[in-house]
């Protein structure tokens, strides 16, 4: 393209973030150099600092810079609470979203056997020694309504069961605002199923 | 190429890209195909939550070189509700799909039977019959048919109360039953009921060891994954 190597090699590196083509980074990268010196130097310290000092959680796989992860550190929440989660992402949502006050586990994928990644993959054995070591009251499942997902959460039930674990997952149905004709048939079979008495 | 509204089950999915999906399908007169559907991940997607084994559905695709561009999709009757266990017998067959089936090798006798199993592992029956005979004929689809009424050779009809090692590539041989060195035996009625596709539950354990053994013989040293959803952990 041109004869500024590092120039080409800045663009060429932006492209590694999700959603940014070749013209994204070329106007990222000249945008940083034109009018944002001061942003680019600090988010080359803070982009360097988070990839070396940013690791995983060692209680609950979430992702954090200390050796436990805030939530897992907190005394105030409620121990005997543990959501089971796919990825750091969708803690992020419940948190937000939710006043959730128990704990997590983070997958960090889901059983997915025709990518090859069964138990042994997924690191199943580190929940396991958890619910043995220290059993919580309730076990909350919450992967994604995926084929991958459902047969995730199934194990994970058999999982709970053999430590005789309370067990419960996250509702399914018509999500909020929207309308029964414009939601999927399997969504409505769902909500249909799982239909909740009202108290009169 | 075009192909309009085949009837079709999704195996596999996996991420591409941004927003979009690659696609096995199991469509009924192509084979199995591999499709990319655009922008299916994206939150506003034509096809959001469709895209999912086990949903039976018409699928329409342009196709030049191997892999085919996924047009439109269209669900066409309520899913099998495959939970539990049945859902990992499921995730079973798709992995022996996409395991034995060559890409746009078509088979729609099997096809068949792969919507009846999802039917009957729906229906709460006792999974070992249907997932026996499915495998049966997958293996036949192949190109492996097992022999199972007579011995290669000899053409000797298999006696029902007779022990057989059953040689793969090949087919039953009898032993006497006390002989056993660590081989497979199996009882010649299980190979008659397996023939027959009659398979009562005296059957399930001799049937499964040799299946089994069957299909660990023919994919080689990449084992199934999906076995070890079965596993206790």
């Amino acid at each position: 393209m041109s004869q500024e190597p590092l120039l080409d090699q800045f663009i060429e590196s932006l492209r590694c973030l999700p959603g940014v083509g070749p013209k994204s980074a070329q106007r990222m990268a000249l945008h940083l150099l034109e009018r944002d010196r001061n942003g680019g130097r600090h988010l080359a310290t803070v982009l360097e600092a988070a990839m070396e000092r940013i690791g995983r959680c060692s209680r609950c796989r979430n992702l954090t810079e200390q050796e436990t992860c805030a939530i897992c550190a907190n005394d105030q929440r409620d121990r005997s609470l543990l959501c089971i989660v796919e990825s750091p992402s969708d803690v992020i949502a419940i948190e937000h979203a939710t006043g959730y006050q128990g704990q997590y586990f983070v997958l960090m994928g889901r059983l997915s056997p025709l990518d090859g990644i069964g138990p042994a993959e997924l690191g199943l054995d580190a929940l396991a020694d958890r619910l043995a070591g220290q059993p919580p009251g309730e076990m909350i499942i919450a992967t994604n309504p995926t084929v991958e997902g459902e047969a995730t959460a199934f194990y994970l039930q058999r999982m709970a069961r053999k430590h005789d674990i309370p067990i419960s997952r996250i509702a399914h149905g018509v999500p909020l605002g929207g309308e029964l004709e414009f939601t999927d048939q399997s969504t409505i079979a769902h909500a249909f199923s799982s239909r909740q008495r009202v108290e009169s | 190429m075009r192909f309009d509204l085949e009837p079709a089950y999704i195996l596999h999915t996996r991420s591409y890209r941004e927003s979009s999906l690659i696609l096995e399908a199991f469509s009924r007169e192509q084979g199995r195909v591999a499709l990319v559907a655009r922008g299916a991940r994206g939150s506003r997607s034509r096809w959001k939550n469709m895209l999912q084994p086990f949903r039976p559905l018409l699928l329409s695709w342009s196709q030049r070189g191997e892999m085919g561009t996924l047009t439109a999709a269209d669900q066409v009757a309520a899913p099998p509700s495959l939970m539990a266990e049945p859902l990992f017998c499921g995730i079973y067959a798709n992995e022996l799909l996409m395991r034995f089936l060559q890409r746009s090798d078509p088979h729609p006798g099997l096809f068949d039977r792969y919507r009846d199993l999802l039917g009957e592992l729906a229906g709460g029956r006792a999974p070992q019959a249907p997932l026996r005979l499915f495998e049966k004929h997958l293996l036949e689809a192949a190109g492996f048919g097992l022999l199972l009424d007579r011995e290669p050779g000899s053409g000797e009809p298999v006696e029902a109360d007779a022990w057989y090692q059953y040689v793969p590539e090949s087919g039953p041989q009898k032993r006497a039953a006390s002989g056993s060195d660590g081989d497979l035996l199996v009882s010649g009625s299980a190979l008659l009921a397996l023939q027959s596709g009659v398979i009562a539950p005296r059957h399930h354990r001799e049937l499964k060891g040799l299946m089994r053994h069957l299909i660990a013989h023919y994919l080689g040293d990449r084992p199934l994954k999906s076995q070890s959803l079965f596993y206790e952990s």
